[in-house]
């Protein structure tokens, strides 16, 4: 650990005193109390909403604080911008990144730095980019496009931007939401490699899981208050999850009890080629009654395609798709439905779930709907899947944007698994917990176990590695379109599984 | 903003009472009058004795609100093509045109078939032929949009100058069908006598009003209950999820615009069997198909407030044009200038609706002890 102590005092780098934030309706943040040493990996753990990001905003000069103060080495600022913060030394990478694509790296590292000379010569600044870049560990391509890199890659242009304009203190949101495995890696890396120079990171994360590894201090939140602080060697993903939370989560594994069964969806050698570029390339593969089959990999892979492809919004320009042995490419999405499918797509609200309707409105989407809709019965349908799924909602008349993420996925999973009437038997899922907190990933986690017990056959599409590995009896890859890698879920090598993720098996 | 020792701050609602859908257009029509009374005052007249004159010539005295329902009566049925336009997020900006081709489609059946049918058939099939004539005339904005994303606000807008010159070019500009044989004064040749309502007795109010507000209410219960209304409401709120269920949104859209632009021929065919009984360009002058957008907007596009919004701005028309015969005439601007400032308040009063202004003091800011 590279704390340094002056004379048995500690001087922090960087300290909220009793920060208060409000938002309309909301407490953000309550007298939040936050401690960075010099050189430390100091991360934020907490769900969403938990109020960790409005404190990191807070601390880099985004939002002011209605109460409380802000201290930079023991002293206190008040931060007017991010700008502001900046000129103290502090940066933010946020979660979505903010840069040109249209601009070379080093075009976009010197972009809104106060002192450039007139006359911009590119070579001298690509030379200093790439000086910094490289005294970091982080492999940049100063004359590169930005609009070109992998999102990883991009990260390492917003660090080196920070980095550049005199950042002492990183505060990186999220900053693993967009990354494959080994892309994590190098991330972590890169923190060493600045704490070792004195810098110190504050990470801003929801998932347990790395987030033991590379700290040196976990501050924990929950509902705008601070719960717990931990530090390294005294952290356990449990203990954590349970400070999260509020209550014991359980996140092992969980796996098919029964013996497979017969084949329910069928995909032989299908492909896609959209814009004479070839999107999915000969995918084949079966999923059982009473089975979960994950497809792990990274964004942008062709999970959105593949999973379009099964649930009949696109037609592939190749090969079978066969739901309950009936022949179903490009028959539509209505066909498809009828044909035994159940679809739950990425985007939950704006795809799978009107946003601006209530819940009722939302159960009738999928349904057979005569001249006149029957509201009663959805009604009657909602109140029950509301009452056992215990979803948190004013009334059944409550339009799902205004639902929290858990809950409006709840809405969409009751439909796609349970609504009545429906025959399906097959269930394709994609990333059905993105950004969730780590109590509704639990529940979405048993509700999918559930389908699977009930004789479903699942399709389970995710980024969410841990996700995958979680659920799925077989695990496959897909990288740029194909599937690059087969195992069973119970016989996963992570590492395996990582590195044909980032293509390289 | 800092005002003094207060300070004044808009904070977002997180939800708005039921009240206040209410109150603000209440208030918005208060402070319009405000605004109104301000300009009557500095032309020199009395602001009070004017309102109560326009209040009672548009609204209160029994010609006052016979003349309002009557000049209301297509407004609602523009009103409600808007309106109906909107539920889909689609904006038919084209009201205007369609209800120069409504009356052109239903004079040309009042005078070629009403003959033929029998009498109680012929009023029907007048207004049916115009509703079938604006529909026909927002075709190919519809097409363009369904089919190839064309934005239907330029397209609808564009044709209402056609339609202009087209009913222009009969009455003025050609001496065929629709022109009156009988005189070489310029005006429209007058439909059978079957083929056109009866006021009620002495009044300028026509059944034609009951039929506006059933539809009205038609509407509203067609478009909360049915799997048409369902789908364009899904449609209209996320594309994608339309889209997902497996929705045809060409069919859709082209059957709200196609409907819209029937609503829009019907104010135009009710302006036929009503008061003017033929292609009549005084209907030119009076702007009731943009005015009818404007009362779809004021009325937040709920089909029952288009009713009252359009009564309501009738009654200023009304009002307004009796003003001009008065002692002290005045100038129908006004009139127009209270209408520019009710919509200028309602459409601003939607700020008071999502926030809640707070105004608190200041504490003077004094050294931290």
């Amino acid at each position: 650990m590279g704390s340094h102590r002056l004379g048995g005092a500690t001087l922090f780098a960087l300290s909220a005193r009793q920060v208060t934030k409000r938002f309309p309706g909301v407490l953000a943040n309550d007298r939040v109390d936050f401690d960075l040493l010099p050189g430390e990996v100091h991360t934020l753990l907490g769900e969403n909403g938990a109020g960790k990001s409005t404190l990191a905003s807070v601390l880099c000069g985004l939002y002011k604080p209605d109460e409380g103060a802000v201290l930079r080495n023991g002293t206190q600022v008040r931060l007017t911008s991010p700008r502001h913060g900046l000129q103290n030394g502090i940066a933010m990478v946020h979660q979505h990144f903010r840069l040109v694509d249209r601009f070379t790296v080093a075009e976009n590292v010197v972009l809104g730095h106060r002192n450039l000379p007139f006359r911009l010569r590119a070579n001298d600044l690509e030379d200093q980019v790439a000086q910094v870049a490289e005294r970091f560990g982080l492999p940049l391509d100063p004359r590169a496009t930005v609009g070109e890199l992998s999102a990883g890659q991009r990260q390492r242009v917003e660090i080196v931007k920070a980095l550049y304009q005199g950042a002492e203190i990183l505060l990186l949101d999220e900053p693993t939401a967009l990354l494959a495995p080994p892309e994590v890696e190098k991330l972590f890396e890169t923190v060493r490699a600045m704490t070792q120079a004195g810098k110190s990171v504050v990470f801003v994360s929801h998932k347990l899981g790395e987030v033991v590894d590379i700290s040196d201090r976990v501050t924990v939140m929950r509902d705008g208050r601070v719960t717990g602080s931990v530090a390294r060697g005294e952290a356990d993903t449990r203990k954590l999850a349970e400070l999260m939370v509020g209550r014991d989560i359980d996140l092992s594994p969980r796996r098919s009890r029964a013996a497979a069964q017969e084949t329910l969806l069928q995909l032989d050698k299908v492909g896609l080629t959209k814009d004479g570029i070839e999107r999915i390339a000969n995918v084949s593969l079966s999923v059982r009654a009473g089975e979960i089959v994950g497809i792990a990999g990274v964004s942008g892979n062709g999970q959105r395609e593949l999973a379009e492809i099964v649930a009949g919004l696109q037609a592939p320009t190749s090969g079978e798709i066969l739901i309950n042995s009936v022949r179903v490419n490009g028959m539509g999405t209505r066909h498809v439905r009828k044909a035994g499918l159940a679809y739950v797509p990425e985007d939950r609200l704006g795809t799978g779930l009107a946003p601006s309707l209530s819940i009722v409105d939302n159960l009738v989407l999928t349904r057979d709907r005569g001249f006149l809709v029957d509201r009663k019965s959805a009604l009657a349908e909602a109140e029950a899947f509301i009452k056992q799924l215990e979803i948190k909602t004013p009334h059944a008349h409550t339009a799902t944007r205004k639902l929290s993420g858990g809950n409006s996925q709840k809405v969409l999973l009751a439909r796609e698994i349970f609504a009545a009437g429906d025959h399906s038997r097959v269930l394709v899922v994609c990333s059905p917990t993105r950004g969730l907190d780590v109590g509704a990933v639990e529940a979405v986690h048993k509700l999918l176990d559930e389908a699977r017990s009930a004789g479903k056959a699942v399709l389970l599409i995710s980024e969410d590695l841990d996700e995958v590995l979680t659920l799925a009896d077989k695990v496959l890859v897909l990288y740029r379109g194909s599937v690059v890698h087969e195992v069973a879920g119970t016989e996963v090598d992570v590492e395996a599984v990582g590195l044909a993720m980032a293509g390289l098996s | 903003m800092i005002i003094g020792n207060f300070r004044i701050e808009l904070e977002p609602r997180l939800t708005s009472p039921k009240w206040l859908y209410a109150a603000v257009p209440a208030g918005s029509l208060v402070f319009a009058f405000i605004v109104g009374g301000v300009f009557l005052a500095l032309t020199g007249h009395s602001p009070i004795g004017t309102y109560s004159s326009l209040i009672s010539h548009g609204y209160t005295s029994t010609k006052g609100i016979t003349n309002t329902l009557g000049l209301a009566t297509p407004l609602i049925c523009t009103g409600l093509a808007a309106a109906f336009a909107f539920r889909m997020n689609l904006f038919n900006i084209g009201e205007e045109g369609q209800m120069y081709l409504g009356m052109i489609g239903s004079a040309w059946a009042g005078i070629a078939l009403a003959g033929h049918l029998p009498h109680v058939l012929a009023v029907p099939t007048v207004l049916i032929v115009g509703a079938a004539a604006g529909a026909l005339w927002v075709l190919l904005p519809a097409v363009l949009r369904a089919k190839l994303g064309t934005s239907e606000i330029v397209s609808t807008l564009l044709l209402n100058y056609v339609a202009l010159n087209l009913v222009n070019y009969f009455i003025f500009g050609s001496r065929g069908f629709f022109r009156d044989p009988t005189t070489s004064f310029p005006q429209g040749r007058g439909v059978e006598e079957t083929a056109r309502f009866h006021s009620f007795g002495t009044s300028n109010t026509y059944p034609t009003v009951i039929i506006a507000v059933l539809l009205a209410v038609a509407l509203y219960w067609f478009m909360k209950r049915s799997n048409f209304g369902y789908e364009t409401s899904v449609f209209a709120d996320s594309p994608n999820t339309a889209r997902y269920a497996g929705m045809n949104s060409t069919k859709l859209t082209l059957s709200v615009l196609l409907f819209s632009g029937a609503l829009a021929g019907l104010a135009g065919a009710m302006y036929v069997v009503g008061p003017a009984g033929k292609v009549d360009p005084g209907l030119l002058q009076i702007g009731l198909g943009y005015a009818g957008i404007v009362v779809a907007a004021l009325a937040r596009y709920n089909f029952f407030a288009v009713v009252l919004t359009a009564i309501l701005f009738a009654g200023l028309r009304v009002g307004g044009a009796s003003l001009q015969i008065s002692s002290n005439p005045v100038p129908i601007a006004i009139a127009v200038v209270l209408q520019g400032s009710v919509l200028l308040f309602a459409l601003g009063g939607e700020i008071f609706r999502r926030n809640r202004l707070r105004i608190r003091r200041v504490q003077q800011v004094s050294v931290a002890s």
